[in-house]
């Protein structure tokens, strides 16, 4: 069941037993490479990818809209959003009121919508539809890692010398991680806040004794994958809690962020990513989009809090100079049915778009609105695969080849530059 | 993900009542492994007491239904005070309180188990008396008549709120519920069409909530007939929640959920291990009482292939916790150490509830843990059977730091710990005084990745 090899399954579990022994503040049993208290930031040349997903199915249709089509208002009597209330953007399309931030970044050239992005048979199952949007894969082909875990091994097999000293990834929340971030061989941290990140045990003079003395306890697997599994979470910890609280010392607090959740967390990741900590894919969530009822102020209130945490976001990285080398997508596992139901809601649908944010966009809009007449059971028709979506960053943001994060090949679009 | 090989463990031998032996004797172990599995965890006197007591009484303990009016007076005073608060947050102190005291522990085992399952969000629902009605009413179905319960939870107003089902009208049905009800609390994913969705959707029409009270409302109800997973001519809700509760996907969704929950996170059991359980849960009526209590007093459960077998989850890992120390601690400080656990009682991440298994650890919840206990060792206020913790290890008889070391392992850890882990430790307290030592210890040993596995 395990794909670790067994050497390195071993040395995972010594090393994190090491650390568990004596769990201090981090830095009196961090590894070798981590020890000092001085901030060693590395080069930041590494591109970022931030990932933002929207859980519960975003309102696409309501999100970016096509304001001119009048079956938009036939299939939405109460829903749809009013003309003079929309935000114009190009191609006779309109954005949701409340993505001020939003439309400014795109008039920039910062901000990219990739429209009718979805996948064959759609699922209308939240857990389903995220779990192929994380796995690119159906239910019986699915395999124990995501996407974005799988392109993580592969950077860490091609890391040979172990030269990179932080997490590959990182998340950001105090939900179950999200199973993209679910590798074979790397441990993603999973951070709720900054403050409830730190050891309390005290630290201890005599550790360094301790982690000698451990070091023979070598051969002794376990055999138990769970056991493995805790100790290497252990571990990455550890390691994670140090270095996250030195590279923040280096970057001070930013207080153009917005008090949001997502705000917060994106402050957070903002920091990190300019203090220079050797992180590639940094993930975060926004839930409550799944609107059955009452759904104008709740849609309103939280893409209003995506996008000016994104603009903020934006903003701090352009000044410092990181934009260049940083990516922001968002997501969600599918859109929501055209016609409105009969409690000022919408229910589960199926095509919707995608988005991105940085400096090295193709275009602002990408593909065709799907059409509102044209529908598959009721939902509006994707044209564009997902993972040719993940393709495009993969290969021309990420610079890695697609097909053997994805499984298998699909096409890429012209998405970045 | 791999499967138990049917031919590594026979699901014959798997199911049959265990007998101790010479290979596999009623001891202290079995006890708390026992205990940690069907309750929250016991003491170390209790636990001597129920190997002198014998396998059958403990076994009628743990599976005892029977409650006592003492405890129930307590705890009916905290809820009301809670409840009197309006806070949805401290909701949570009430049950702690009785699954740390309960005279049932199946039963609140259980509790905590539906309560995942049916989940519901008390911040959606924002009403502390629907919430607090809501897990009365999984407390009387836990051992019962799972249609009994499905039919309840279907009128349920807290769930009708937290998925948007106080309002269905026949013009626009509302699919939430009916998707949920198939999907994630009878049937499971894939078996059943989109179709299906809607037509369950239509039965439940004029299903509403008013003043926090289900009504139906026969003027907003679809009359049409509708035909359901195969099963035409059907017209009310509550037929076609009959339906679903027969349809052969049904036994085998939640014996398999239920084997995950006690037995082992993974690998994922066979269809043939687990068919002698669907088939005696299908022939019972779906009773639960029977299947449960057959599942936890088998072979498969007091063997190998169960211990270290699952990860714990915050509510078990904290109480196991403060029953091996004799601990009742303040609930409050509890509930908000869970939260950043990521268990959150009233408050499961989303309608399918807590994943459980490897979803419980991440870094933060492993800081959150160890974090918890330094907290409650640290309290002041924390007594150890009414004592200090000097003064409790020396009633157990312990005087050096090894010793004590010893009575953690045996008391709260299922998992064996490697000599050089347990001397790196005691070194490393030499020069510490006796109370710091122990306090040191306990913290340490919860910072361990064996103090996770049951």
């Amino acid at each position: 069941m395990n794909a670790v090899h067994p050497l390195l399954r071993r040395q995972f579990l010594e090393r994190s037993l090491l650390a568990a022994s004596g769990i201090g503040i981090g830095s009196a049993i961090a590894p070798k490479w981590l020890q000092g208290a001085t901030w060693n930031a590395g080069d930041k040349s590494g591109r970022v990818l931030v990932v933002i997903q929207l859980s519960g199915g975003n309102d696409g249709l309501n999100t970016v809209i096509p304001i001119d089509d009048p079956e938009y208002k036939k299939r939405r009597p109460k829903l749809a959003i009013a003309k003079a209330d929309a935000i114009s953007i190009p191609q006779d399309l309109a954005l949701h009121p409340s993505l001020k931030g939003v439309a400014g970044l795109l008039e920039a050239g910062r901000f990219m919508l990739v429209q009718g992005v979805g996948y064959p048979s759609p699922n209308r199952s939240h857990f389903e539809s995220m779990d192929i949007w994380h796995s690119c894969t159906t239910k019986d082909k699915r395999g124990r890692t995501g996407w974005l875990g799988r392109w993580l091994d592969q950077q860490q097999a091609a890391d040979k010398n172990q030269e990179n000293q932080d997490s590959l990834a990182m998340h950001l929340g105090a939900e179950v991680q999200p199973f993209a971030l679910t590798a074979l061989d790397v441990q993603v941290p999973s951070l709720s806040s900054i403050e409830q990140f730190r050891f309390k045990v005290d630290t201890d003079p005599q550790t360094a004794n301790s982690v000698a003395k451990m070091e023979s306890v070598t051969g002794k697997s376990v055999n138990n994958d769970l056991l493995d599994f805790v100790a290497s979470t252990t571990e990455s910890a550890v390691t994670a809690s140090d270095r996250i609280e030195k590279a923040l010392k280096q970057s001070a607090a930013a207080g153009e962020f917005p008090d949001s959740q997502l705000g917060q967390k994106l402050q957070v990741i903002a920091r990190l990513i300019k203090a220079g900590l050797q992180t590639s894919v940094y993930y975060v969530t926004l839930d409550g989009f799944d609107t059955h009822a009452q759904q104008p102020a709740a849609h309103a209130a939280l893409l209003n809090q995506w996008s000016e945490a994104l603009t903020a976001f934006v903003k701090y990285l352009e000044s410092s100079g990181d934009l260049e080398r940083t990516l922001v997508m968002t997501f969600s596992e599918f859109g929501r049915r055209v016609a409105e139901n009969a409690s000022d809601g919408t229910d589960h649908g199926a095509a919707a778009p995608m988005f991105f944010a940085g400096a090295k966009i193709d275009q602002p809009i990408v593909g065709k609105h799907p059409s509102l007449t044209d529908l598959d059971d009721g939902d509006l028709k994707h044209h564009t695969d997902f993972r040719s979506v993940y393709a495009s960053v993969l290969e021309q943001w990420l610079k890695t080849p697609a097909e053997p994060t994805l499984g298998e090949e699909f096409a890429s679009l012209k998405l970045f530059g | 993900m791999k499967t138990v090989a049917a031919e590594s463990i026979d699901p014959k031998w798997a199911w049959e009542p265990w007998k101790p032996s010479e290979d596999s004797p009623w001891n202290r172990s079995a006890v708390y492994h026992l205990y940690r599995r069907v309750g929250f965890g016991i003491s170390a006197s209790a636990a001597q007491k129920a190997v002198d007591t014998g396998l059958e009484e403990t076994l009628h303990q743990l599976f005892s239904t029977a409650t006592n009016d003492e405890f129930e007076t307590t705890t009916a005073a905290i809820t009301k005070s809670v409840m009197a608060g309006g806070n949805l947050r401290q909701l949570s102190v009430g049950w702690l309180h009785r699954m740390l005291n309960t005279p049932t522990p199946l039963v609140e085992k259980l509790t905590l188990f539906w309560h995942g399952h049916f989940a519901t969000g008390a911040d959606k629902v924002n009403d502390i008396y629907a919430m607090q009605q809501q897990n009365e009413t999984l407390r009387k179905h836990a051992l019962g008549s799972f249609p009994s319960m499905v039919h309840e939870i279907s009128k349920d107003p807290a769930m009708l709120i937290y998925l948007d089902s106080a309002n269905n009208r026949k013009a626009h049905p509302n699919e939430n519920y009916a998707r949920e009800l198939m999907e994630l609390f009878c049937m499971g994913e894939g078996n059943y069409s989109e179709k299906d969705v809607q037509e369950l959707a239509r039965c439940f029409t004029g299903w509403e909530v008013r003043r926090l009270q289900f009504r139906f409302n026969r003027f907003q109800h679809d009359t049409g007939t509708k035909t359901l997973l195969g099963t035409a001519d059907l017209e009310s809700g509550e037929e076609a929640i009959d339906v679903v509760l027969k349809h052969s996907a049904t036994p085998k969704f939640i014996i398999k959920k239920l084997y995950k929950f006690f037995i082992a996170d993974e690998p994922n059991p066979s269809d043939e291990l687990l068919e002698p359980l669907v088939t005696q849960f299908r022939e019972d009526q779906l009773q639960i009482a029977p299947v449960v209590r057959r599942m936890l007093s088998s072979n498969l459960m007091l063997s190998d292939h169960c211990r270290n077998r699952k990860i714990r989850s915050p509510i078990e890992w904290m109480l196991g916790w403060m029953k091996s120390l004799d601990v009742s601690g303040n609930m409050q400080t509890l509930s908000e150490g869970l939260t950043q656990m990521g268990q959150s009682l009233y408050f499961p991440p989303n309608v399918k509830g807590w994943d459980g298994g490897r979803a419980w650890i991440n870094s933060s919840t492993l800081v959150a843990r160890a974090n918890a206990l330094h907290r409650l060792v640290n309290d002041g206020n924390t007594r150890y059977d009414k004592k200090s913790l000097g003064e409790f290890a020396k009633t157990a008889q312990i005087d050096k730091p090894d010793r004590w070391l010893n009575y953690l392992l045996e008391t709260n850890l299922s998992a064996s710990v490697p000599e050089t882990q347990r001397d790196a430790l005691l070194e490393s307290v030499k020069s510490y005084t006796a109370e710091q030592a122990l306090k040191e210890i306990t913290c340490r040993v919860a910072t361990w990745p064996q103090t996770h596995l049951a």
